[in-house]
């Protein structure tokens, strides 16, 4: 559930930037016949409806349905009493009461959209039963179509206010890394020191997996309970502020770290500054590694989740990202060093063929 | 996992496969993410907290696991050594292909808010709403492993409630009160806490997640704060003022808890969910606050607790559910007043056969925080 800030600050988010999105999103739809699309959110998948609206679910679920002419309206599960912080935290054309989310989904089309429509679900696959249902019995007049596609066609590249956002949580997050105790025995002290930064800071939420003995184990874990820290361990950090999503590994040693850490935090800033839009998909290739790379993924937003796996060792890109694309992206690294392994990872703007990119920690 | 882990492993997978067997099930498959992750840690104990993962479960097998994230994938590999976890980067599709893969097994799958579109257009589609009210119906009655882990939950709840006290100050933003409490949790090997706050008069009329507002003089500042515990949710809500609390305050203060300790006194086994909150609401219209008691200004007057923070039943006057002992509530007759502002008070409670257990400490009091 998310418990840390939830705001909206016209200075980073302009409505005017909210609404182009909006006006991308609604010319797709017309190019593609769709009478209303909806987007589903819960705090597990915010990230598209926040991109549209800078609305973020602290719990429960969401439909924004967004008509081809007109401003987004939101079908909340949320009690009433809570409308006024939605509006204040997003811009919405509407605000719905929808304790049923399906049901109300289907009545509203139906009101709305009286005659038998094309309506776009982004995700419609995922789309929860208990709020499908309602919209998928025969008779509700609606023929659910998948619009993921839609929906991933504008919502790349990022534009400067996302950039920013980014930044910021990067910032947030290294910050965090920076407060990690260098005497920590214990998984708990690690994981205080970073909550109490990165939310002192304005974090939205901040996950956190630890490799809690290096030595012995580089899985990144989430940790219930509390294990000791082993003398070099590592912390994935991933942190959002106001929806943007940055994700940081780093290595720490209690000991002085030792000499290949260097050339392999080096290494890594060379060779994600080297990633352009067309070898992004290929992954770390351009330079030789000073250790055996172990494995690699690329992840970026295109649809609800904050982060998904682009592409990796294990994976190629079934498409690329657009062409001159700008894209927040997070990149996570495994090395196996002659003297254990080591983990490395940081957020990125993409740049266009041929042009360095953009390591924003 | 640890050893307190393991054995509610044990025991929630023990009472499953007589569930299954009694329902005639081969097969369960479970849907879950981070927003209702409940049910999976029930059945296969994990708790997911990126991406969507199905687990299938079949009566004295190793469950298998369909993971989403490859990073979720991987942890779980090592923290659950007895399941056989797959990254797939498409879940549903995989999750799709493993059940044809089955063949003519009886499939059932579950839950409702979390099975995806496309499964439940299959031919299983029809057994979601049966299936998901049997793990409803296990989940509800606590087994005693759960009970301890409630327990330690609820005390940690009262521990966070005294961090909060210490970090609601004048001039601090409402986020920092929230950033001092994680960490804390954090500190005690706590991953999750559920929170929303509310802070100011009589322009507040709900809780939130925290945001930039510094806190005033004179604030009431609410809280529900639920840390979990090996996946355990146990809650407490409280309200405090800052500097001395006004005559309206303290006689708004005195209905909610009278109103608390009529829902505290009503909970029994044999009683329903319903009793408990008309036993809370009863309070209300006697000192002419009926309209306070309905949905324009509130939402429940309790809930279950468990895996999930707002679980079953929902303690609403229409609600029948008959409570039965062990199973855990947050009993909380939290609303809105219209002198003072938004107000809760809440206490976490295990029902017992002659009527509860209160596990909630921290003293039914209106806190006063001193003004430096």
């Amino acid at each position: 559930m998310r418990r840390g800030l939830i705001s909206w600050s016209r200075e980073e988010v302009p409505a005017l930037v909210l609404e182009r999105r909006v006006a991308r999103l609604q010319n797709r739809m017309r190019d593609a016949g769709l009478g209303a699309m909806l987007v589903y959110t819960s705090f597990a998948r915010p990230s598209a409806v926040a991109w549209l609206t800078h609305f973020v679910p602290y719990w429960n679920e969401a439909l924004l349905v967004i008509f081809p002419t007109e401003t987004p309206v939101l079908l909340a599960a949320f009690s009433k009493r809570v409308h006024d912080w939605i509006r204040s935290v997003s811009h919405l054309g509407e605000v719905r009461s929808a304790p049923d989310l399906g049901r109300a989904a289907a009545a509203f089309l139906k009101e709305r959209s009286p005659e038998p429509a094309r309506i776009g679900v982004m995700e419609l696959d995922a789309l929860p039963w208990s709020v499908a249902e309602a919209m998928a019995k025969p008779g509700s007049g609606a023929e659910l179509v998948d619009a993921t596609g839609v929906f991933a066609s504008v919502r790349q590249p990022a534009d400067e206010s996302e950039v920013l956002l980014a930044r910021r949580a990067a910032e947030i997050a290294a910050r965090a890394l920076d407060a990690v105790p260098a005497t920590a025995r214990r998984t708990s002290e690690v994981l205080s020191a970073l909550d109490a930064s990165a939310r002192l800071d304005g974090a939205e939420e901040v996950l956190t997996r630890l490799a809690s003995d290096l030595r012995a184990d580089s899985t990144l874990r989430r940790f219930e309970g509390e294990a000791p820290l082993g003398e070099r361990y590592g912390v994935e950090l991933s942190v959002a502020y106001k929806a943007a999503w940055v994700r940081v590994t780093r290595c720490f040693s209690r000991n002085a770290a030792p000499r290949s850490w260097e050339l392999a935090a080096r290494w890594f800033a060379e060779t994600a500054s080297r990633l352009d839009e067309k070898s992004v998909s290929a992954g770390p290739g351009a330079l030789p590694p000073p250790g055996k790379l172990a494995s690699w993924i690329v992840e970026t937003c295109t649809g609800s989740q904050p982060l998904s796996i682009f592409a990796g060792d294990r994976l190629t890109p079934r498409q690329a990202l657009p062409a001159g694309a700008l894209a927040s992206l997070s990149l996570s690294l495994q090395l196996s060093l002659d003297d254990g392994p080591w983990l490395g990872g940081g957020p990125l703007v993409i740049g266009a063929s041929g042009r360095p990119s953009l390591l924003l920690i | 996992m640890n050893g307190s882990t393991d054995a509610l492993a044990g025991e929630r997978r023990a009472r499953l496969a007589v569930a299954m067997s009694g329902e005639g099930i081969d097969v369960l498959v479970v849907a879950g993410n981070a927003w209702r992750s409940d049910y999976l840690r029930f059945v296969a104990g994990v708790t997911v907290v990126e991406g969507q993962a199905f687990a299938l479960i079949e009566r004295e097998k190793p469950a298998r696991l369909i993971i989403e994230s490859a990073a979720e994938a991987a942890r779980f590999r090592v923290e659950q050594p007895g399941l056989a976890v797959s990254w797939e980067p498409s879940p549903i599709e995989a999750t799709e292909n493993a059940i044809r893969a089955l063949g003519a097994k009886r499939i059932a799958l579950a839950p409702s808010a979390a099975v995806p579109y496309r499964l439940a257009m299959g031919p299983l589609g029809s057994g979601i709403a049966r299936a998901t009210a049997t793990l409803d119906r296990l989940m509800l009655r606590k087994s005693p492993a759960e009970i301890r882990a409630f327990r330690r939950a609820a005390a940690l709840a009262d521990e966070g409630y005294a961090v909060f006290r210490e970090a609601a100050r004048v001039g601090r933003p409402e986020y920092a009160l929230v950033a001092d409490v994680e960490a804390f949790f954090r500190s005690r090997g706590c991953p999750e806490n559920f929170q929303i706050l509310g802070a100011g008069g009589k322009e507040v009329r709900g809780m939130h997640p925290p945001t930039e507002r510094r806190l005033t003089p004179g604030d009431l500042v609410t809280t529900e704060l639920t840390p979990c515990v090996d996946g355990y949710y146990a809650q407490i809500c409280r309200t405090l003022v800052l500097g001395q609390p006004s005559e309206a305050q303290k006689r708004a203060f005195t209905v909610y808890n009278e109103a608390l300790e009529r829902g505290i006194a009503a909970v029994r086994t044999g009683a329903t969910a319903g009793d408990v909150a008309r036993a809370q609401n009863e309070v209300f219209r006697r000192h002419g606050l009926a309209d306070y008691v309905t949905s324009e200004y509130t939402r429940v007057r309790g809930h279950g607790l468990g895996l999930y923070v707002d679980g079953r039943p929902a303690l609403l006057e229409d609600v029948d559910l008959v409570l039965e002992s062990d199973m855990t509530l947050i009993v909380h007759p939290n609303t809105y007043h219209p002198e003072v502002g938004y107000f809760v008070h809440g206490d976490s409670v295990r029902v017992t056969s002659d009527g509860c257990e209160v596990l909630t400490r921290t003293p039914r009091e209106l806190f006063s925080v001193p003004i430096a």
